[in-house]
């Protein structure tokens, strides 16, 4: 506890730092810019905006994208509820009683709760990753590579169960994305693979080229074939501040959401998305009358957004202390780290422990800013949400293509992403869901060295992952979650969370 | 499953499912692709695998996965092939290649606009008057952020 205590402190003496303070404000202040365009997500937002943090110190430039990412996904949000678009997939359910909020002239309260919800949840979940960062990073010192191996499995079955539609297509673009991993140098024989005689794939395909590539470029071209319908909320905003009795209503929602956020957004495989979704049938299913939702029920927004954010921010500890991102946004967050000359793992809380703790306590400083800034700016929010898209996409797509550029300065990099986005768009028009392609390709690299050192540990006999206690538990977890999710009657359930 | 094919035989023209069809087709050729590259890498032992054992054996379980959705949309009902917008991805597509050719060879104050004014051509609704202007002004932006502010290496101007 004392220990906490102190940790912490030295955390907040790093955060609180005059240009830190900056830092964590100007990514705030952009990630919400980009991220309330809509059709831009977090993982647009953060690759658009990684070269903005290249030339500053590795623990100034780690806040600055922490707060460009809470930014985005706060943006999104307000997109949900003033236009009924949902930025990404966590804001799906934002939109439902948000924007009818919206529509009945409580826009401003909507918007108010969203951002309460998010601070209280914020708040929270810094406590908890604070609180988990140092055990766990004990404990993955004593996972092997099996375990390691046998975890990443798990993580991959999480993704692939919590994906839209097919399971066999889902297990596919997991394939997919694992083999685009082996692309490059071979790391343990150095023989060059799959890279087609090209000079620049030798380095393997970067993870920003892919992701802007698949989500970003493809998304462009999808949103161009639907003509847009965007029902941005004319007339008043309305006060900001929820009443005492909106806040009486909230509070439970809140804390409630919270805790189903906070422990589903540890969970690798991106269980953060599961979040909101889980918090709003809850709250639909406790409340004494169901019918108020959906049609603008207070609860509706406070605890899906209360679990959106303890999601996104307890989606930090696998990556922080066993260096498994468990979503896409971690993965371009490991990009930026390796950038900086960090590699992310249970090393980093010992070596670096002024960038682990500084970024934990700037987590807090960050959704403090995110209510400061947000609250205020509402009418800048509301009026560039009126610019249309055809004015809007091309100068996304020029900042993404800078964006790209800067990476590596390589021209190159700039031809992959336009091929990516091909295979993005033909991916959609085929009914693949990108995310576990991006979740498989992150992974790749690391479970193929885990699955060498374990094999050769083991002497090429695959027992070791299961006779191994704590490799087999895990397999057994993804091995039983698979299951459940085959089941019929599961099939169905899920298949109505995602639809609804 | 079972009920699917009741429902199946019952419609007198069922339709199949061209979009998985197609998808499981796609998958295979990414694996045959895959397999082409990865020839000739060994593929070693178990307990020491060599440089092509992972490609290989994954390219072989996805064309496994492949030939499963094929099936899975020639046998049930399902969604059908959709559209593909060439518009969209011509002119979008494009400008991103535009932007590559163009940013060494003559700097952004040539890159940005054309690739702007490249994008816009992708949707039909574009006000020309608008984007033309906004891609002047962006660039200016971009010039003044990542050049003067961050000091990023990117070329303004080449040409001079």
């Amino acid at each position: 506890m004392e220990q906490l205590v102190d940790n912490l402190a030295l955390g907040f003496s790093t955060a609180l730092s005059l240009k830190n303070i900056g830092l964590c404000f100007l990514g705030c202040l952009v990630g919400t810019l980009i991220g309330v365009l809509p059709g831009v997500g977090p993982i647009a937002t953060i690759a658009m905006l990684l070269p903005v943090t290249f030339g500053i110190d590795p623990t100034g430039a780690l806040i600055m994208l922490a707060g460009i990412y809470y930014g985005a996904q706060y943006g999104g949000s307000t997109t949900a509820i003033l236009v009924n678009i949902p930025g990404e997939a966590t804001s799906v359910v934002t939109t439902l009683d948000g924007h009818q909020m919206a529509r009945a002239g409580r826009a401003g309260v909507a918007l108010g709760i969203a951002a309460i919800a998010s601070f209280i949840a914020g708040c929270i979940a810094t406590l908890v990753i604070a609180a988990l960062g140092e055990p766990l990073t004990k404990l993955a010192l004593l996972f092997g590579p099996a375990e390691y191996f046998s975890l990443m499995v798990m993580g991959l079955v999480f993704a692939v169960v919590l994906a839209r539609g097919s399971l066999p297509k889902a297990i596919a673009m997991i394939v997919v994305g694992l083999l685009l991993s082996t692309v490059g140098t071979d790391l343990e024989t150095g023989q060059e693979r799959l890279t087609f005689g090209i000079a620049e794939l030798s380095d393997g395909v970067d993870f920003a080229v892919l992701a802007m590539g698949i989500f970003g470029f493809a998304e462009i071209i999808r949103n161009l074939e639907n003509p847009e319908t965007r029902d941005v909320v004319r007339g008043k905003i309305g006060r900001l501040l929820p009443s005492k009795d909106d806040f009486k209503q909230a509070l439970a929602p809140i804390l409630r959401g919270t805790g189903l956020g906070a422990i589903l957004g540890i969970l690798p495989g991106n269980g953060a998305v599961l979040g909101p979704f889980a918090s709003y049938t809850l709250e639909k299913k406790i409340t004494k009358d169901p019918s108020r939702f959906g049609r603008g029920a207070i609860e509706g927004v406070a605890g899906p957004e209360a679990a959106n954010n303890a999601g996104a921010q307890t989606a930090f500890i696998p990556l922080l202390t066993l260096g498994i991102p468990p979503n896409a946004v971690m993965a371009l967050m490991v990009g930026a780290m390796t950038i900086h000359g960090i590699i992310p793992g249970p090393q980093v809380v010992t070596k670096n422990p002024q960038l682990f703790w500084g970024m934990i306590a700037s987590m807090w400083v960050g959704n403090l800013m995110l209510l400061v800034i947000n609250l205020p700016l509402v009418g800048l929010w509301v009026r560039l949400l009126k610019v249309p898209y055809s004015l809007l996409y091309p100068a996304i797509l020029l900042f993404c293509c800078i964006g790209i550029y800067s990476i590596n300065n390589s021209t190159s990099d700039v031809i992959f992403t336009a091929f990516f986005g091909l295979v993005g768009y033909a991916l959609l028009k085929f009914g693949y869901e990108p995310a576990p392609l991006l979740l498989g390709f992150v992974l790749g690299k690391l479970m193929e060295e885990k699955l060498r050192q374990a094999l050769i540990l083991s002497r090429g006999s695959f027992a070791t992952f299961v006779e191994r206690p704590v490799s087999g538990g895990l397999l057994l977890v993804a091995a039983i979650m698979l299951a459940i999710a085959l089941l019929p009657s599961i099939r169905k359930g899920r298949d109505e969370v995602f639809t609804e | 499953m079972a009920s699917h094919e009741t429902r199946d035989e019952s419609v007198p023209h069922p339709r199949r499912g061209t979009q998985d069809m197609a998808a499981g087709l796609f998958l295979i050729a990414v694996a045959l692709i895959a397999l082409w590259q990865a020839q000739g890498l060994p593929l070693g032992t178990l307990r020491s695998m060599g440089a092509g054992m992972l490609p290989t054996a994954l390219a072989v379980l996805l064309a496994g996965f492949g030939a499963a959705i094929f099936l899975i949309g020639a046998l049930r009902p399902g969604a059908a092939f959709e559209k593909w917008s060439f518009r969209g991805l011509l002119f979008v597509l494009g400008a991103i290649i535009s932007f590559a050719l163009t940013v060494r060879l003559a700097g952004l104050i040539v890159a940005g606009p054309l690739t702007m004014l490249i994008a816009g051509a992708a949707d039909p609704q574009t006000n020309w008057k608008h984007t033309l202007i906004f891609s002047i002004v962006l660039t200016a932006f971009c010039i003044l952020l990542f050049k003067v502010a961050l000091r990023l290496p990117i070329p303004v101007i080449t040409f001079l």
